[in-house]
C-alpha cells in the first residue's frame, strides 16, 4: 500500500466539466487528477501524470452516486420501472 | 561581468518553466536563456512558471501560461524568459507566484495581478475569472510593501502597518476544522480583507504555505495562522483563525531577522543568523534528522502531529539567502548553494532523484559563486558566475 501525500477534500479539487475531472494541485507543478467516473464507481485515489504521489480523495461516496443519479434523466419506462419495484 | 554569468535552472519543467527553449525535466542544473542579459534582483516561481525581476524592475517570465499568469495577454506556455510589459510602464519592486497566477508590487506601492482568480486569488472583481493583463487590485487604499501569494489566497501588508488577505483557497478547510466556530471574513474573501489582531504590531513582511499565512513584524515577532495540518504553526489547534504569535523561547529566544515558507513547512533565520526549520518532514523538508514528531498520513488513519517545533539545521548558519519550492529548498551559505527535501524531479540538483535529509552543496555548482537562488514549485533556478572570472580562485 502507498502512503498517501495527503488527504484532500472534494470541495477542494477543482472541476473540469470538458474533461470530467477533478484536479488538486501536486507539489511537482502538475496536478491530482480524478475523473467523475472514478468517483461514481467508489475510486477514491488521484493521482499525477508526473510524479509518484497520490492523494486520498474524501467524498462521501453514497452522497455522489446518489446526486448522479437524481440528475441523470429517466425515460417513463424507467420511471415506471421504479415505481413498480 | 554578466557574461561570465548564467541561471543554472533544474527540476520539474512540464511547461517550460526552466527557461530552457524545451519542456523535458532537467536532473543537473543547466543554463536557461533568460535572452536580455541584465543583472537580477530576484528569482521566484509558482506552480509551473518562472519570474525574474530585474535591477531596474522589469519582469521577465516563462513557463505555465494557461490561466495568464505569466502577464503577456495571452494564455500560451512561454518556454524561454520574456518581457511581462506592465500597464503604465510601472517598475517592480516585488514579486510573488501563486499556484497558478502572480502578484506584482510596483515601486510605486501599488499592488498587480494576472493569472486565476477562480478562488479571488487577485483580489480583483469576482467576476474576471482569470486574466493575461496585469489588474491593479484597486481596494487596497496604502501603499503596501510587502506581497506573498499562496496556492490559492493572498497576503499584503501597507505602509501603514495593516496586513490584508484575499483569496478563498483555506475557506473550505477553516469551515471543516473550525465548526462550530464561525469562520472569519479574512479567509472567505475575494477582495482584500483586513486580517485582525495584529493593530498593536508593526507588521513588516508577509510569507504563504499552501493554505497558511505568516506575518513577520518590525520588531522581529513572527505571527501565525491557517491551516497547522503539519504542525507549522506550532499549535496544538488544527487551524489558527486569527494571527498566533509564535513564541520567541521557540526560535532560540532571539529575534527573527527573515522567513520563508514552502507548502507546508517554514524556515526562520534569527538575528543572529541561525536556520531553524519545523512543520512538514516526511520528504526532509527540514533539513535535519529530528527531533520531529511529524508523521506522513497513511492509509486511511489520518495523524497529525501535535506539534512539530523549531528546530536548529547547522549548517546553514550564517545562509544570506534562503529560498522554499513546495517540499524543496535552496540556501546560499558562503557563496555557495545547498539544496534540501524533496528531489523526485531533480529539483535538488545533485542528479539523483532521492531526497536530501540534510543540506548538501549541489555538486555542478560548487565552481561557481552563487549571487541569486529561486524556486518554483518543483523545480530551482541559480544566478551564477565562475569563480575564476570574479578572480577569487585562480
Amino acid at each position: 500500500m502507498s502512503v498517501f501525500h495527503d488527504e484532500v477534500e472534494i470541495e477542494d479539487f477543482e472541476y473540469d466539466e470538458e474533461t470530467e475531472t477533478y484536479y488538486f494541485p501536486c507539489p511537482c507543478g502538475d496536478r491530482f487528477a480524478i475523473t467523475k467516473e472514478d468517483l461514481e464507481n467508489g475510486e477514491e485515489v488521484a493521482t499525477c501524470p508526473s510524479c509518484s504521489l497520490i492523494v486520498r480523495v474524501v467524498y462521501d461516496k453514497e452522497q455522489f452516486v446518489c446526486g448522479e443519479t437524481v440528475d441523470a434523466p429517466m425515460t417513463s419506462e424507467a420511471k415506471l420501472e421504479v415505481a413498480q419495484t | 561581468f554578466l557574461g561570465e554569468c548564467a541561471i543554472k535552472c533544474v527540476g520539474a519543467n512540464t511547461y517550460g518553466q526552466l527557461g530552457q527553449g524545451h519542456g523535458e525535466d532537467q536532473f543537473e542544473p543547466q543554463c536557461s536563456s533568460h535572452g536580455l542579459q541584465r543583472s537580477l534582483r530576484v528569482i521566484t516561481g509558482g506552480g509551473g512558471h518562472s519570474v525574474l525581476l530585474t535591477e531596474s524592475g522589469d519582469l521577465l517570465v516563462c513557463g505555465q501560461n494557461h490561466k495568464g499568469q505569466l502577464g503577456l495577454g495571452h494564455t500560451s506556455d512561454v518556454m524561454t524568459f520574456n518581457l511581462c510589459p506592465l500597464p503604465g510602464s510601472r517598475t517592480v519592486h516585488q514579486v510573488s507566484c501563486g499556484w497558478d497566477f502572480t502578484v506584482i508590487l510596483t515601486d510605486d506601492g501599488q499592488v498587480l495581478a494576472c493569472g486565476s482568480n477562480a478562488f479571488g486569488q487577485l483580489g480583483i472583481s469576482p467576476q474576471i475569472k482569470h486574466t493575461a493583463k496585469p489588474l491593479l487590485i484597486k481596494s487596497l487604499g496604502d501603499p503596501v510593501i510587502s506581497v506573498a501569494a499562496g496556492l490559492r489566497h493572498a497576503l499584503a501588508v501597507t505602509g501603514s502597518g495593516r496586513v490584508y488577505q484575499w483569496g478563498t483557497g483555506l475557506s473550505t478547510q477553516a469551515r471543516r476544522l473550525l465548526t462550530p466556530q464561525p469562520v472569519p471574513v479574512h479567509f472567505t474573501s475575494k477582495e482584500p480583507c483586513l486580517v485582525p489582531g495584529l493593530d498593536q504590531e508593526t507588521p513588516h513582511r508577509v510569507a504563504a504555505g499552501s493554505a497558511h499565512c505568516v506575518c513577520l513584524t518590525v520588531s522581529g515577532a513572527v505571527f501565525l495562522w491557517g491551516c497547522n495540518k503539519h504542525g507549522q504553526l506550532c499549535s496544538t489547534e488544527s487551524f489558527l483563525a486569527l494571527p498566533t504569535l509564535l513564541d520567541q523561547s521557540l526560535v532560540n529566544g532571539e529575534k527573527v531577522s527573515a522567513i520563508y515558507s514552502g507548502w507546508t513547512h517554514l524556515v526562520a533565520q534569527t538575528e543572529s543568523g541561525r536556520v531553524l526549520t519545523w512543520g512538514r518532514a516526511d520528504y526532509g523538508q527540514l533539513g535535519r534528522r529530528g527531533p520531529s514528531n511529524d508523521s506522513a498520513v497513511a492509509g486511511t488513519d489520518v495523524s497529525y502531529p501535535v506539534t512539530s517545533l523549531p528546530f536548529e539545521v547547522r549548517t546553514l548558519n550564517g545562509a544570506t539567502q534562503i529560498v522554499c519550492g513546495s517540499e524543496h529548498n535552496l540556501a546560499i551559505v558562503g557563496n555557495q548553494v545547498f539544496s534540501w527535501g524533496w528531489n523526485e524531479h531533480g529539483m535538488c540538483g545533485d542528479g539523483s532523484f532521492g531526497d536530501i535529509i540534510q543540506p548538501q552543496l549541489i555538486p555542478t555548482l560548487k565552481s561557481f559563486k552563487a549571487l541569486l537562488i529561486g524556486c518554483g514549485a518543483g523545480h530551482s533556478m541559480v544566478l551564477c558566475c565562475q569563480k575564476n572570472s570574479e578572480g577569487f580562485v585562480s
